[in-house]
């Protein structure tokens, strides 16, 4: 399997136009996103007004004020720190709102995609990638959406506000306090920048560390076998001197980031400090000027520092960026064609509620005939990566009644057959006929909902017995579950569960073997009502008295429908209509039990060997 | 150096006797950090107060009370006249006042990194050589998810403890610390006016925080429920999209969904309360600060340059020591973090108990003995139970039962992953329990049942154990195990790498790859435990008869279920509920009645059958 490239590299430039397109998500929330903007420009005010306060209350000092006189300023002041702290409220809310709910939005957009793509897409895809692309991704984005906003809009709102402050004060003197300002930004950018890398790696050492525990952990006995113990170990303890020297790399960083910024604040503050000083005893500005000057080149370094990181956030989050945008923009390469669609469209308004009951049960809501007489392959051919033919013209027709048991080796295109009469992957050439019309031109949806599909090693979601029957068909009754059940023998075991029918399955739930979860599986299949049959059997050993239930259930199920079995056990291929020998993409062999053991090729030999196998396990069980 | 976070009862300690344990190893680093932060803080402090004493004497000329030490400065620079002439002086102190304040505040930090990291470093490296050398039968008891999160989460946790709020809270006491003597020198009650309300801010955010800590938890777990929602879908979606159930499965995601959002948008507006009545409580420090000091400064009892000082420094304090409380919430969390971690360092190792390790020179002829071997994984039911058996070098033993039967445990008592509860095992006459165990367990080649591989390249997983091999002898014991073509095959050949980042081997793969590499350390003693399971019937005969080369050579005991794998052996023992019920050979077993004789039969069912079958 191929995975997907490490795409954690921070980005060179940052795309505008991916940005704009992923900033959509927060324009769905106007409600909030006007409130944040102006509680950030109000704020950024604000926090510019404060210098201007202590500079009036040094100017009532130096010019021989009355205590009175502090009154309108201390008023002044805590207004203003009133006010600041209603906006700091107002805008976390906002921030926080947006953020949450734009992560909500992607979220659900991206989890709607995700149910509506092909199989190929999931071959391509490891679960547990996409399952950081849902949470971490989505998260991830959101936050720098709404927070990022919001630093950069308050950072800038700030710095220009002091700069212009400071301009009208005194101009020449705000230009000498203002050249601090570019050396700033750029060396607070190149240190978010070099932090941000060394976090990525003290991450994917971390990775490396947790994976080293998990295999010494599963292999702690074959380590011991093999006298590696030692070894393990140093290896381990480079890992762990690897992260060590990323984490003091970072430390590094951030520890010789913060004095050089604040240094340059205090070049910043000595420059006022210097020239305001000469200014203050020539008499052309005040001693509060003077203040106030000096506390804004202290003033700088938190915007600046604040915008640094977000942009730095965005380089890095841009791959995260792309990739949440991707998935919400791949169409799914399986579905209804327009004239497919058209048809559905047509036949439903031509359906009257009242008269529809009726006719529904013998057309399908794409305008075809309902009943499945017959399936046939006509030339198919088909490749995953459209490198290695998986199936090579193959031919083949069904008819209603029959069951057909795929055997062979293990990647022979078995399972290929199946997934392509469930249409979970279309030829590359040649085409399925149902009745005689190629698949593509009926409902997939219809399609799908004739196929009861019974998967190899089922999967069975968390939730009881019966909630997970009845994902079958969701409007199932009680009675019509357990019938179901009973039908292909489930019952019986169930009800021996502790809490028979209710009984929970899954992480903290019943251990059911895999015979047991065939055929939970089996029933679930069942209560679709399917016209077509698909069983991928187990091949481990299940024990004797379940792998009867299963036959059993199978005889009884499969009779009137159009069966598909990849077959392991000698009972269900002795019983079926016709048996394909499938070997690397061809049919090899073909022919009912005994025409098959006649010709002494293939197929005498697997059965000769499966023989064996479940003899051999006869034997033991006996024991 | 190994770390003892408990005491001699066992018990974890606690407080800051544990966190003194800790740091042992690294309390230099950490007494060196604490230094620098003293010096960073007070060179930092004199930047405003130059400012302070340049408005004072140079700029106003009027410091209200003369501080004699810094008159005593100035007038050793030359006096304020002077400065006042050449106001760049004042400047460039400040700069370099801060530029010490940096540099000390950098030598702070990085220790503070080193220790914290260092100290991980190690509690990493020894929880993972305690695992390693742990007992199974402890070892079997945990699960491996919750050891790992041990190992890495708690580890964190703690490390965020030392390398974070360790610091913060000293850098919040040092700040503190130095603020109020230069602030008391300079006028008591404005002291007490500007430091008044942060004991109450601190207080705030402690209780505040811990009564809404509950929330935090809340928004943890709808994450969680949300994420297992995502990957239980995911990992069915082949189901979801045969019944095609996309659009309930839609409707399942919104819940959880919907409740992580507003339990994170109800944290959110707990937590905008809270800064906001934080920032209005610092800010009215502040302001009172302000007022209080320009009201005595037009009373004559400070001067300007007072204001300017207490201001710069209350700002310079403030905002620091208002995380403390925030910071203190979080201590409890490091205590369980700790306790955990201990948990898995108090498990007792395997040697515990041993008393008498023998290495001879020689490896071992191959002469095995089970003398009565009683073995219980639960104390109420045996395993295996009076177990005989005797092997002689060069011998082939085979061991045949259900699942089950105590086969595996046999093995795994040969090799003292546990220690029969009664009864011995001797090797070459000598009891096993007095064997040094590196020494035991190099005379084995082992394959367990479902072998291990590691994810590195198939080239070192064959030699893992014996890293000095040479290319030739790992083909050829590849090919002793049939892989070696399998091999050639791959891209990659013997470099391929297996596991998460490479290729996925089929269970008949692993198996013969994790023959080859017991084979490659050409032992004394060969263990199978089921180890062709997975093969197919040619390949397996294949490999049985690259084994029987060995045969004389190397003792060998293979645990199987097929005949064809059985039929070689010089000794067969059948295995029931723990007890041997047969013994035999080949010969004298077919003729029995039994488990092996039903094997026996199956070859002529399977004739009769196919003479029926092929005929009709």
């Amino acid at each position: 399997m191929t995975h997907p490239p490490d795409t954690e590299a921070l980005a060179t430039k940052i795309d505008f136009d991916l940005w704009r397109r992923i900033f959509r998500f927060a324009l769905n929330h106007k409600r909030l996103l006007l409130p944040l903007m102006a509680s950030a420009l109000v704020l950024s005010l604000i926090d510019a007004a404060f210098p201007i306060v202590t500079m009036k209350a040094i100017d009532v000092v130096q010019n021989g004020g009355v205590p009175k006189d502090l009154i309108p300023i201390a008023g002044a002041y805590f207004g203003l720190a009133l006010t600041l702290a209603a906006l700091v409220y107002v805008f976390i809310r906002c921030a926080g709102g947006i953020s949450h709910h734009i992560a909500f939005d992607i979220k659900r957009d991206c989890f709607k995609r995700l149910q509506e793509l092909e199989f190929s897409f999931y071959d391509k895809q490891p679960t547990g990638w996409l399952i950081s692309r849902l949470t971490a991704d989505c998260d991830r984005l959101s936050r720098i959406l709404a927070w990022g906003f919001l630093d950069i809009l308050w950072g800038s709102f700030f710095v220009a506000a002091m700069s212009i402050t400071m301009l009208i004060l005194h101009w020449k003197l705000a230009l000498i306090v203002l050249a601090t300002l570019l050396p700033l930004l750029a060396i607070s950018i190149y240190f978010q920048k070099k932090m941000l890398i060394t976090s990525r790696q003290i991450r994917k050492h971390n990775a490396r560390i947790t994976a080293s525990y998990n295999e010494g952990i599963a292999g702690v006995k074959t380590t011991k076998t093999l006298g590696r113990e030692t070894e393990n170990l140093s290896e381990f303890e480079g890992m762990s001197t690897d992260m060590y020297s990323a984490s003091v790399r970072r430390a590094f960083f951030s520890a010789i980031y913060l004095p050089i910024v604040m240094l340059i604040g205090s070049l910043g503050s000595g420059l006022a400090l210097w020239y305001g000083g000469l200014n203050v005893l020539s008499g052309s500005i005040s001693l509060g000027i003077l203040v106030a000057f000096i506390s804004y080149a202290g003033n700088f370094f938190q915007p600046i520092n604040q915008i640094a990181q977000i942009l730095a956030e965005i380089q890095g989050a841009q791959a995260a960026g792309e990739r949440v945008m991707g998935l919400l923009a791949t169409e799914p390469k399986i579905k209804d064609s327009p004239e497919v669609l058209q048809k559905i469209a047509t036949r439903s308004a031509e359906l009257q509620p009242a008269e529809g009951a009726q006719n529904q049960t013998t057309i399908a809501p794409d305008g075809h005939p309902h009943q499945i007489d017959e399936i046939q392959f006509a030339d198919v051919s088909f490749s995953y990566n459209d490198k290695e033919q998986i199936l090579k013209r193959f031919n083949l027709t069904v008819k209603r009644g029959q069951t057909i048991a795929l055997v062979g080796p293990s990647g022979g295109g078995k399972s290929t057959i199946v997934s392509l009469v469930s249409r979970f992957y279309e030829p590359t050439s040649g085409e399925i006929r149902i009745n005689g019309l190629d698949y593509r031109q009926r409902s997939l949806a219809w399609l799908q909902s004739q196929l009861g599909n019974v998967l190899q090693t089922p999967h069975l979601f968390n939730g009881s017995v019966i909630e997970n029957i009845r994902y079958g068909r969701l409007g199932a009754t009680d009675q019509e579950i357990r019938e179901a059940a009973t039908l292909v023998n489930a019952h019986d075991f169930i009800m021996k569960l502790e809490n028979g029918y209710g009984t929970p399955i899954g992480e903290g739930g019943a251990r059911l073997s895999t015979g047991e979860r065939q055929l939970i599986s089996f029933a679930r299949a069942l209560l679709a009502d399917p016209q077509i049959f698909i069983m991928d059997e187990a091949t481990s050993s299940i024990d004797t008295e379940t792998e009867k239930l299963i036959q059993d259930g199978m005889q009884r199920v499969f009779d009137g429908r159009i069966s598909f079995v990849i077959a392991h056990r000698l009972s269900t291929i002795r019983s079926a209509d016709q048996i394909l020998v499938i070997q690397k993409g061809e049919i090899e062999e073909q022919g009912t039990h005994q025409e098959l053991l006649a010709q002494r090729g293939h197929y005498y030999e697997l059965y000769v060997n499966q023989f064996r196998r479940e003899g051999e396990e006869q034997a033991l069980e006996a024991g | 150096m190994t770390l003892k976070l408990h005491d001699d009862s066992g018990k974890t300690l606690s407080g800051p006797k544990l966190v003194w344990t800790l740091i042992a190893g690294f309390r230099g680093m950490y007494l060196w950090a604490a230094l620098a932060l003293f010096a960073a803080t007070a060179f930092q402090f004199v930047v405003p107060l130059i400012g302070s004493a340049t408005i004072d004497y140079s700029l106003v000329q009027d410091p209200v009370h003369e501080e004699p030490l810094l008159r005593r400065v100035i007038d050793l620079i030359g006096g304020p006249e002077l400065v006042t002439q050449n106001l760049w002086l004042p400047a460039i102190a400040m700069l370099a006042f801060a530029a010490l304040g940096g540099l000390f505040n950098y030598y702070q930090k990085l220790a503070a990194a080193k220790a914290s990291d260092g100290i991980c470093k190690r509690l990493k490296d020894q929880l993972y050589d305690h695992i390693q050398r742990m007992s199974n039968r402890h070892l079997d008891q945990t699960q491996t998810g919750d050891l790992v999160q041990r190992c890495t989460s708690d580890v964190e946790t703690t490390r965020i403890f030392l390398a974070a709020h360790i610091v913060e809270i000293g850098r919040g006491l040092v700040l503190i610390a130095t603020v109020l003597p230069i602030m008391l020198s300079m006028h008591v009650g404005l002291t007490i006016a500007s430091m008044a309300l942060i004991p109450v801010i601190i207080l705030y955010s402690y209780l505040y925080i811990k009564k809404v800590k509950h929330l935090f938890t809340e928004v943890d777990e709808a994450e969680g429920r949300l994420t297992s929602v995502v990957q239980e879908n995911l990992t069915g979606i082949r189901v979801v999209r045969a019944f095609g159930r996309h659009d309930f499965e839609i409707e399942k995601f919104e819940k959880p969904n919907t409740e992580y959002r507003d339990s994170s948008i109800k944290l959110i507006k707990i937590m905008s309360w809270f800064w906001s009545v934080a920032d209005i409580a610092s800010l009215t420090q502040i302001g009172i600060a302000l007022i209080a000091s320009a009201y005595l400064a037009l009373q004559g009892s400070v001067s300007i340059g007072t204001i300017f000082a207490f201001l710069a420094l209350l700002n310079m304090v403030l905002w620091p020591v208002r995380m403390i409380g925030r910071i203190l919430t979080d201590f409890g969390k490091t205590a369980v973090a700790l306790q955990r971690i201990n948990e898995i360092l108090t498990q007792p190792f395997e040697t515990e108990g041993d008393r008498i390790t023998l290495a001879p020179n020689q490896p071992t002829t191959g002469r095995i003995a089970f003398q009565d071997v009683t073995f219980a994984h639960h104390p109420t039911d045996p395993t295996v139970e009076g177990i005989n058996l005797q092997i002689e070098p060069g011998e082939t033993l085979a061991i045949l039962g259900p699942s089950g039967s105590g086969k595996t445990t046999l093995m795994h008592l040969l090799l003292r992953f546990y220690d029969c509860d009664s009864g011995s095992i001797q090797i070459d006459g000598m009891n096993i329990k007095e064997l040094d165990r590196a020494y035991l367990r190099a005379q084995f080649g082992v394959v367990l049942q479902e072998p291990f591989l590691y994810s590195r390249s198939i080239r070192n997983n064959i030699r893992f154990g014996v890293s000095d091999a040479q290319q030739a002898d790992i083909e050829e014991a590849a090919n002793m195990a049939c892989i070696h073509d399998t091999i050639q095959n791959f891209s990659d050949g013997y470099d391929t790498e297996i596991g998460e980042k490479g290729i996925t081997l089929s269970g008949g793969q692993r198996q013969r790859v994790a023959i080859s590499r017991a084979l490659l350390r050409k032992p004394p003693v060969l263990l199978l435990d089921d180890a062709l399971s997975a093969v197919d019937n040619e390949t397996e005969s294949s490999i049985i008869s690259a084994l029987q080369q060995r045969h004389g050579k190397q003792t060998t005991i293979v645990i199987a279920h097929r005949l064809s794998t059985l039929a070689h052996a010089d000794k067969i023992v059948v295995l029931e509920n723990g007890r041997i019920t047969k013994s035999g050979t080949h010969q004298s077993l077919k003729d029995e009645d039994g488990l092996y004789r039903r094997l026996w039969t199956i070859q002529t069912q399977l004739e009769a059958t196919l003479a029926v079958e092929t005929k009709s």
